[in-house]
């Protein structure tokens, strides 16, 4: 357990300048990723974007065209077995060999990763499939197949948990479920997880930290609030004769937008919406509805990924 | 840690009658021979009145090649479509394994199916010629290098087998190269000596059995080497 020790103020996973070509064409360019300790990192981007990619490099199953990754404190290319002893990863789609049962599927890691027969029935524990642990995994539901997926990545009492897409497929109840398994472990087992989703409001629920990958480039890296930050104060106005009343809220000086009947205000403040309810009435004009743009962190995602409304 | 490795291959295969199909060959060979036997005994112990057990080894013999080299190919094609099946080469190759490894067990777990196949294959022919009643003097040394020499003798086929069936998701063409294997080692006789589709045929039972089987060793190292080198340096997707 010492050489997990890291030196205070360091990332527990970093890549520098992480770049991945194919074919001539880098589908993964200069990303700089830096995950803290305990952090719930969601890796955010639209299908495409080069999450897999990242991903894969990562643990070591793709090699970099140029850059490196450090975990741990150490570098990737010259201590794969090191790490990898400490970091448990479900990518893609869970892999199960279906002849197998649960358990034995576990074993099969339990095995490559030599650590007690204990574990299985731990891991089976935490993701609550003790019951089934003894039929073959093919007459498994998609969502049971995905916890032992996860139980498989934790096998290794792992320290850092790389899951890729874990929801993916699942349906309402197996996303919930996912979510909840996934929210409790840095707390009960001291886990960092990076977590890609293509969903915001996935990431959202779940996440510390975020990072957003579009077109192969890392465009935007904190904390959740920082994201939602960005998008606070949008204020959408429902009015009668909107033509005239969006002329007179540009007179005023306010930086509004139309939109058919609709006016959109960023940046206000309680003060100013009141002041802008009173001028319309007193122009005339009669407000239907005030309401804050709700859906603002999802427009502010697509924005930010130039993929319009089609992720 | 390669027997750590063995031992997670042979849990792998537990219920995908992957031994049923190692034992099927070696059956199938000495089936045909006792229906060939069957037929026409008395012809088949007049040609070899004699020696009796060098006509069966030499019946045996001329059935036991085509079966080794489908029987290669199925069996990599097999051990290898484990990991395809069940998308666990990324989770495989996540683990603190190397991929020499990963490699050697797929390997590793071909070679001791292909070496059961033909050890059950030694102990059939030895049951069958008991059976027929040939005398006593076994000949040891003929019935232990017509089972193993042919063996040593496909090993850059195996190796080949097991290279194409690891690195490509699709068996088709791993299996196409194997069977038209199969259909080409069938003029082994018309073939010059340095062509490895040759060498099983000579190892069974020429005078220079000793040295097709070391040409297959050689080789099959070879070809391993170059198969793990394409393997170790390949993306895992």
């Amino acid at each position: 357990m010492k050489m997990m020790r890291q030196a205070s103020g360091s990332w527990l996973l970093e890549t520098k300048g992480l770049t991945k070509k194919l074919g001539g064409k880098a589908v993964v360019r200069d990303v700089d990723l830096r995950i803290g300790e305990g952090d719930i990192y969601g890796f955010l981007g639209p299908n495409g974007a080069g999450k897999t990619t990242t991903i894969r490099m990562l643990l070591g199953l793709a090699k970099p065209t140029r850059g490196g990754v450090t975990v741990f404190g150490k570098s990737l290319a010259a201590n794969r077995m090191d790490i990898l002893r400490h970091v448990g990863s479900l990518v893609e789609y869970p892999s199960y060999y279906g002849h197998l049962t649960g358990t034995e599927n576990l074993e099969v890691i339990r095995r490559l990763l030599d650590v007690p027969k204990e574990r299985i029935a731990e891991a089976l524990s935490i993701v609550r499939l003790e019951k089934d642990a003894r039929r073959a995994v093919k007459g498994y539901s998609l969502g049971m197949k995905q916890r032992l997926g996860i139980a498989a990545a934790l096998l290794g009492n792992p320290r850092l948990l790389i899951l890729d897409e874990p929801t993916n497929g699942l349906d309402p109840a197996g996303i919930q479920e996912m979510r909840e398994l996934i929210k409790s472990l840095p707390g009960q087992r001291g886990v960092t997880i990076l977590l890609s989703s293509h969903l915001l409001s996935e990431v959202e629920l779940m996440a510390t930290k975020v990072g957003i990958i579009s077109s192969g480039s890392l465009i935007y890296q904190d904390s959740i609030a920082s994201l939602k930050a960005r998008t606070a104060g949008r204020i959408r106005f429902a009015v009668s004769e909107p033509e005239a009343a969006w002329q007179r809220l540009l007179e005023l000086g306010f930086e509004a937008e139309r939109d058919q009947s609709r006016l959109t205000v960023g940046g206000a403040a309680d003060r100013t919406v009141a002041y802008i309810v009173a001028e319309l009435v007193r122009r005339g004009h009669s407000v239907y509805r005030v309401e804050e743009e709700r859906s603002s962190l999802e427009s502010v995602f697509l924005e930010m990924t130039g993929t319009g409304g089609s992720l | 840690m390669i027997g750590r490795m063995l031992s997670v291959e042979l849990l792998k295969i537990r219920r995908k009658l992957l031994w049923l199909l190692a034992a099927l060959g070696p059956i199938g060979v000495i089936g045909l021979q006792a229906v060939n036997y069957g037929l026409r005994y008395d012809y088949l112990m007049k040609l070899h009145a004699d020696d009796p057990w060098g006509g069966l080894l030499l019946q045996a013999g001329s059935l036991m090649l085509p079966a080794l080299f489908i029987g290669l190919a199925l069996v990599a094609s097999m051990s290898a479509g484990i990991e395809h099946q069940a998308g666990a080469w990324k989770q495989l190759l996540a683990l603190p394994v190397t991929r020499l490894q990963v490699f050697a067990g797929k390997v590793l777990l071909s070679l001791l199916l292909l070496l059961a196949s033909c050890t059950l294959l030694l102990l059939l022919t030895l049951g069958m010629g008991l059976l027929l009643g040939f005398e006593p003097q076994v000949p040891w040394a003929d019935i232990v290098s017509q089972s193993y020499l042919p063996y040593l003798a496909a090993l850059p086929f195996i190796a080949l087998q097991s290279w194409l069936s690891i690195v490509m998701a699709n068996q088709a063409l791993p299996l196409t190269v194997g069977t038209l294997g199969m259909v080409f080692s069938m003029f082994s006789v018309l073939m010059p000596q340095w062509m490895p589709w040759s060498w099983p045929d000579r190892a069974v039972r020429s005078a220079d059995a000793l040295q097709a089987a070391g040409s297959g060793l050689a080789l099959g190292v070879l070809v391993l080497l170059i198969g793990y080198a394409h393997f170790a340096r390949k993306d895992v997707s």
